[in-house]
């Protein structure tokens, strides 16, 4: 029973938060200890005004951000100044961008490709297998020489989330993942989300697109000045909101 | 009268109109023969033709007797159907030699010294910053005595040795700024991506931010190889038989001032275009892969 707790047995909150702050150095507290804990294969979605601290807390996840006091633990490993931790967590937590950030100097192949082979020490064969298979469950199979500035916004994303999940992630984190597309693109990398929330993904997401809370997310946390106002289903959220400044937020959003 | 005033309206409106329509067409020929490739050579001639005769009338004021058949020899000759290098063709190559080898460690030391700037170790930066201050804030023949005359007899060295130091030390500490700015130039979120994925601090600067840094920095690295072929003349002061020294040579020799001087500035020019056109060609192939 140990030797199945020490690799990999089965924790049922992969992501344990525990009072959590972070000040920035320009003097913004941006997050004012808060807790949370995260199921396995669950999908959290995390909503709240700009400033109120989605972003940081999301950043913080995966070490991005520095948490000035409290603790993070992802599945049992804790997020800690020892590096072996800190890169194991790396690994295991894949994120997704607003702003895509893909390599520019490489095809499309090569993106989702290098993980695989300098992290994962894969032969370029094995690699080149996997990303084919994941650039066809994004639905771009045929763009695999591309380079990214040829593709479009809803194509660069839905890469961007091969990418990430070529590394075999346990949580995947979504930062504002469909905001800087236009309209007609947003739907198609929300269902390549949706498709992976299906599958079984630990997901947190920030995001704007209610739609999207409400089909698949077990979990939503209102988020404001740094710390939790109000969390629920998504269905709680619609139909009884019980904060005011909840309710606030919500009319205006929907 | 009435009748012949029509007419001459008619007649003198008529004229105009063709006087306009030829100087447009005129107009229209004339830009197009400014504009063509033929002109383009025909001023750049005009130019040359210009700076020539300048030439000409100076050194006529100056009673100078060229003797440009004399200078071919010394560049290069045939002996016995044999081919042989002349003392210029000689230096030509030790400059090249030494250009070389400064360009890589000048590159090497530029990066390194970028690293540690931009590193999180403390000692790292002061020794950066110090190692840039000094070199930049001091002349390069100064440098180049210090090595040859002070620091070589300690450390053993010669003076290839020292000149190739000395002249990489100077040119690492210009081209380590350049490094410096193409790496800050590489955005947040391709570290953040870097990073998100796993890749280590080797990995992301091997694969992610080198290959985009290098890309934008291109031209002005190759302005400083440029500075470092021409700025590798200095190392003829400490007795190396390099392009500039041949020259020297050779004018002591043969008082051939203006034509070895001249025939040493064109052998530099060939060197600096031939690495200038190369970097471009570079340049163009990294673009398309874009």
């Amino acid at each position: 029973m140990d030797a199945l707790m020490k690799d990999g047995a089965y924790r049922e909150y992969i992501i344990e938060v525990e009072g959590i702050s972070k000040t920035f150095p320009n003097g913004v507290r941006a997050l004012t200890g808060f807790s949370t804990r995260i199921r396995r294969s669950s999908v959290v979605v995390v909503i709240g005004p700009s400033g109120g601290g989605k972003s940081t807390f999301l950043r913080c996840l995966n070490g991005l951000e520095e948490i000035d006091s409290g603790s993070i633990v992802i599945d049992g490993i804790p997020l800690d100044d020892n590096k072996k931790n800190r890169l194991e967590i790396r690994k295991e937590v894949g994120m997704v961008f607003q702003s895509f950030n893909l390599f520019p100097h490489m095809t499309v192949l090569e993106n989702v490709n290098l993980a695989q082979r300098r992290v994962r020490r894969k032969t370029k064969q094995e690699a080149t297998e996997t990303t084919m298979e994941l650039l066809k469950k994004v639905d771009i199979p045929e763009k695999a020489n591309s380079y990214p500035s040829q593709l479009s916004g809803g194509q660069q994303q839905r890469v961007a989330i091969a990418r990430a999940r070529a590394m075999m992630p346990k949580v995947m984190l979504f930062d504002e993942a469909t905001s800087a597309l236009d309209p007609e693109m947003i739907g198609e990398v929300l269902d390549v989300m949706k498709t992976l929330a299906r599958e079984g993904m630990t997901m947190v997401v920030v995001t704007h697109e209610m739609g999207f809370a409400r089909e698949v997310s077990d979990r939503v946390i209102f988020m404001e000045n740094g710390g939790i106002v109000e969390e629920g289903t998504a269905e709680h959220f619609f139909s009884n909101p019980q904060e005011e400044r909840t309710k606030l937020f919500l009319s205006q959003i929907l | 009268m009435s009748q012949a005033g029509a007419l001459a309206v008619e007649f003198n409106s008529g004229y105009s109109k063709m006087i306009q329509y030829d100087a447009k067409q005129l107009r229209r020929i004339w830009f197009v023969l400014m504009r063509s490739t033929a002109s383009d050579v025909v001023k750049f001639l005009l130019l040359v033709a210009a700076l020539t005769w300048l030439m000409y009338r100076g050194t006529e004021m100056m009673g100078y007797h060229w003797q440009w058949h004399r200078v071919p020899r010394y560049i290069a000759g045939f002996e016995d159907g044999r081919f042989t290098r002349g003392p210029l063709l000689d230096g030509l190559l030790l400059t090249f030699r030494i250009s070389a080898w400064s360009l890589v460690l000048a590159f090497c030391f530029g990066l390194v010294t970028a690293l540690l700037r931009i590193s999180n170790s403390f000692m790292g930066r002061v020794i950066a910053r110090g190692y840039l201050e000094l070199i930049r804030n001091t002349p390069l023949l100064v440098q180049l005595f210090f090595l040859y005359f002070v620091l070589a007899p300690v450390l053993g060295i010669g003076r290839f040795t020292s000149a190739v130091l000395a002249l990489s030390l100077f040119e690492g500490a210009y081209a380590s700024e350049i490094f410096r700015a193409g790496i800050l130039s590489v955005t947040r979120g391709q570290w953040e991506a870097a990073y998100s994925l796993g890749l280590g601090t080797f990995h992301t600067y091997r694969y992610i931010v080198l290959p985009q840094a290098i890309r934008r920095i291109l031209p002005p690295l190759t302005s400083q190889a440029v500075s470092l072929v021409k700025d590798s003349a200095l190392v003829s002061t400490v007795a190396i038989y390099d392009l500039t020294m041949q020259g020297q040579v050779v004018i002591s020799e043969t008082f051939l001032t203006f034509e070895i001087w001249f025939t040493v500035a064109a052998l530099y020019l060939v060197v600096t275009v031939v690495l200038s056109t190369v970097v471009s060609v570079m340049e163009n192939r990294l673009r398309v892969a874009d």
